[in-house]
């Protein structure tokens, strides 16, 4: 409902090119009762446990439609959430530290990655198996990441002065075609990629080395917190059922992937390694012991004390357990 | 000699020759990539093929998607451009704040419109229609602006004979003289279209070429990467033909005089000017603010002027970000302006060039098309690979970006010189050079200056995108961190800045362009 007004007043905002795009009907209205779950990134297995949980009918069963909508390389997840678009969106922890330093009312309610997935990427002639190796060595990676790169160092007692950052796209062409010693990257796609290819690349995951920042988190606003709970529960309990699935098999949640987005350009057996690669950082004992998407106390102090590195301090505040804890009591 | 139609008539010889550098240009292209295998940078034009093949289906899907939204937003853009221009003309008083509104509106980056425009329209194509419609309407209102204006002064006085007003000027005199203008301006934005529906997809879209670019980019899949540029350029290639050839087919007759300028060239009255700038910004304050209001907009990320007022000013860490913006800002300028004049004196020059030797153009000017078609996600790490890290690599991205509509309008500048002194100059046995010098250049310049202003936003684009893709430098880098810190504020202020450098830039030139036309054309100057 909420939607259709704020699209109405949207088209005026937008003038002339608005009104007729809307009257060529290139404007898909959403159901009623439909919510929204906004992903970080392009469709592909990385969300493989909610194209399950929408295929098995994890989420109809309850009476909850939920759309999955895909983020992309200019499609940051906090403004669809903050503007209730979408109900949860799927974040990082130290993405939403920012959005809520800058006054967003985000909760954490779940985490998908306990581990964080960024890792150093390099080529077995010229490895880097700890932060140590790091110096002397030429880096690709976005400036940006700049922050992540010294928080590494500051954990590890690196000289980051002895490092080169070199600027490059997201792309493992530069270490390839030697222009760099080693990338900052995802440990689940370019390195993924890499291997596809024939390359072996070592990875060094920098969760291994201290750096404790959860991906891949669920986030909702303490509006929908207080006002959607129904919905907030339903939702996360039909992505705890897929992603249960999803670990018990990651070659059909591949499978599933490719399936539903036939136009994504997406390779099975890339999806199906990366599915594999994705696990550990996604599953432990303590989701053994309380479920997929449960955190820890622990986790969240070592959080705290990440983030802190990464010049965003939180407090215990930023997380929200309730929902999980609401859906283990019944 | 008289211009006649003959004159668009291709002899054979010319197709074979056309032909002949095509397949030099893919040899080249093939050895070139075969040279640098195993670099996963290039790939040549047997490797493509046989992507091509093997992904036909997908590859037509996603071309059909992106081509959809690029049409669309070419449609709305265009009409968009032609009920401004004309809204420009029929109220001479409000062309200043047309202009210098549709600029403002052209310069907005996508890393600030691209989430509004996400949360504005839902999922589907609306983002890439918007963005497309955007990339397209300002290279079309400005000649428009021109030709509407193109027309013998004795036109405009029979219409007065008769009694009727600026409405049958506009619809009898001024659209037909407009007409070649406003091709020109189709044709710069049919691959415009196509790159903005294209890079509209990063918002977050299901489907498109855009998607499987960046799915290939990560993906080490050269050959995918090449495939979707090579069917973007192709896609761009045919809209550009297309047009050119609906143009041929309409303008047989030259027209009798080519000229053009400014709506009120006369301002010797200052206060006037001021009045007008007090207008515009007032007029952008509010559309800002009212529009983000009526879209009930959250402040988090759509900052209305008063927060950016408090960011830069009052707020405690105000100094602060005001030199974090104006150093990011004085990066991003020394890249920008290098490359900008780059791309001016590439583009005069090869107009030039092509029209002392016509049949090099027939070669040639599809690569420059192809050139501009490509998207920058894909030539950004080549021009990096070629021109290194450093500065060299985004002035060139920045000049080529330049160097396309620049190139366009000085050769359809040069092409329409009035016959009568093109004949008169051949009676005299005058050479190719003087008739350069003395007749086509100067017939030359409006057109020429035109495309200057209209390459201001189109370089800040190009440079701050290579900023955001490629360096992480200036303001651009400064714009993409936002992304991940949720700095709104700084975005904003950013967005602000640009607009302000783009609309004194724009002035400038047209100072410039005053100065030099009264000199060398003072006809040009009139209504």
């Amino acid at each position: 409902m909420k939607r259709n007004a704020l699209t109405r007043r949207g088209f005026l905002a937008t003038g002339a090119g608005g009104v007729l795009a809307t009257s060529l009907g290139l404007h898909p209205a959403l159901a009623a009762g439909t919510v929204n779950l906004q992903l970080s990134w392009l469709h592909s297995v990385q969300f493989g446990g909610s194209y399950i949980a929408k295929s098995k009918g994890y989420w109809s069963d309850q009476g909850l439609d939920v759309s999955l909508t895909p983020g992309g390389p200019n499609a940051p997840v906090e403004p669809p959430v903050v503007s209730g678009t979408a109900l949860v969106g799927i974040s990082a922890a130290d993405y939403t530290a920012a959005a809520v330093a800058q006054g967003a009312p985000f909760k954490i309610i779940a985490v998908a990655m306990q581990k964080n997935p960024f890792a150093i990427a390099s080529l077995p002639a010229n490895p880097v198996r700890e932060p140590k190796d790091l110096e002397g060595k030429k880096i690709g990676m976005a400036l940006a990441n700049t922050p992540v790169l010294k928080a590494l160092c500051t954990l590890n007692d690196v000289n980051f002065d002895a490092i080169e950052v070199v600027p490059t796209q997201y792309d493992a062409a530069p270490l390839v075609a030697g222009q760099v010693d080693c990338l900052l990257c995802w440990a689940t796609d370019l390195p993924v990629a890499m291997t596809m290819k024939g390359l072996d690349p070592v990875t060094m995951l920098m969760a291994d080395f201290g750096y404790a920042v959860q991906s891949q988190t669920y986030i909702a606003t303490e509006d929908s917190l207080a006002n959607s709970r129904k919905e907030l529960v339903e939702l996360l309990r039909g992505e705890i059922r897929g992603w249960a699935d999803y670990h018990k098999d990651t070659d059909a949640a591949a499978e599933l992937t490719v399936k539903m987005f036939p136009d994504a350009g997406l390779d099975l057996e890339t999806q199906k390694l990366q599915a594999k690669r994705q696990v550990p950082l996604m599953f432990s004992d303590v989701t053994d012991e309380h479920g997929f998407g449960w955190f820890t106390d622990e986790s969240i102090a070592e959080n705290i004390k990440t983030l802190a590195l990464l010049d965003k301090p939180v407090t215990a505040d930023l997380w929200d357990r309730s929902i999980l804890e609401e859906i283990h009591a019944g | 000699m008289i211009l006649s139609p003959a004159r668009w008539r291709r002899p054979r010889t010319d197709w074979l020759r056309s032909i002949a550098t095509a397949l030099v240009a893919l040899i080249a292209w093939e050895a070139l990539a075969r040279a640098l295998a195993g670099t996963y940078l290039i790939a040549g034009p047997l490797e493509i093929a046989s992507y091509l093949s093997d992904h036909a289906g997908l590859i037509l899907r996603a071309t059909g998607w992106t081509a959809l939204a690029a049409a669309g937003g070419y449609v709305i853009g265009n009409l968009t451009a032609i009920a401004l221009a004309a809204v420009a003309i029929l109220i001479p008083g409000a062309a200043r704040l047309i202009s210098s509104l549709a600029l403002i509106v052209f310069c907005l980056p996508l890393v600030a419109t691209g989430p509004i425009l996400r949360v504005l329209w839902g999922p589907g194509l609306g983002p890439q229609v918007t963005l497309a419609a955007l990339a397209v309407y300002f290279t079309t209102f400005l000649p428009l602006q021109v030709g509407l204006r193109a027309a013998p002064p004795n036109w405009f006085d029979l219409v007065r004979s008769y009694g009727r007003g600026g409405w049958t000027a506009l619809v009898e005199v001024r659209a037909m003289a407009a007409l070649p203008y406003l091709i020109a301006g189709l044709q710069i934005a049919a691959p415009a279209a196509f790159l903005g529906a294209l890079v509209g997809e990063f918002t977050g879209a299901e489907r498109g070429m855009g998607v499987l670019t960046i799915r290939a980019m990560r993906s080490l899949d050269v050959a995918g990467t090449w495939s979707l540029a090579t069917i973007a350029a192709a896609v761009s290639m045919l809209a550009h033909a297309g047009i050119g050839w609906l143009w041929r087919r309409l303008d047989d007759a030259p027209p009798p005089l080519i000229l053009a300028s400014l709506p009120d060239a006369r301002t010797d009255r200052r206060w006037a000017t001021r009045l007008n700038l007090i207008l515009v910004v007032l007029v952008v304050i509010a559309l800002w603010w009212l529009s983000m209001e009526f879209a009930g907009l959250n402040r988090f990320f759509a900052k209305r002027p008063d927060d950016i007022w408090a960011f830069l000013v009052t707020a405690s860490g105000a100094a602060d970000h005001r030199t974090t913006l104006f150093a990011a800002l004085g990066q991003t300028l020394s890249l920008a302006l290098p490359g900008y004049a780059l791309g001016l004196a590439l583009g005069l020059g090869l107009a030039i060039a092509l029209l002392m030797l016509p049949a090099l153009a027939r070669a040639i000017m599809p690569l420059a098309v192809a050139l501009r078609a490509i998207p920058i996600v894909i030539t950004a790490p080549l021009v990096v690979v070629a021109m290194g890290r450093g500065a060299t690599g985004t002035i060139t991205i920045t000049a080529v970006m330049t160097f396309f509509p620049t190139f366009i309008a000085c050769y359809q500048g040069l092409k329409r010189t009035p016959a009568a002194l093109i004949d008169l100059f051949e009676s005299y046995a005058a050479t190719r050079w003087e008739r350069l010098t003395l007749v086509q250049f100067p017939a030359m310049l409006p057109a020429f200056f035109s495309a200057a202003r209209m390459a201001v936003p189109a370089a800040i684009l190009a440079t701050t995108t290579a900023e955001w893709l490629a360096t992480g430098h200036g303001i651009g880098g400064l714009m993409a961190l936002t992304a991940s810190t949720s700095d709104y504020g700084m975005l904003w202020s950013s967005v602000v800045l640009l607009a302000l450098v783009a609309v004194a830039a724009y002035a400038a030139i047209e100072r410039i362009e005053r100065a030099v036309l009264r000199r060398y054309g003072a006809e040009q100057l009139v209504r």
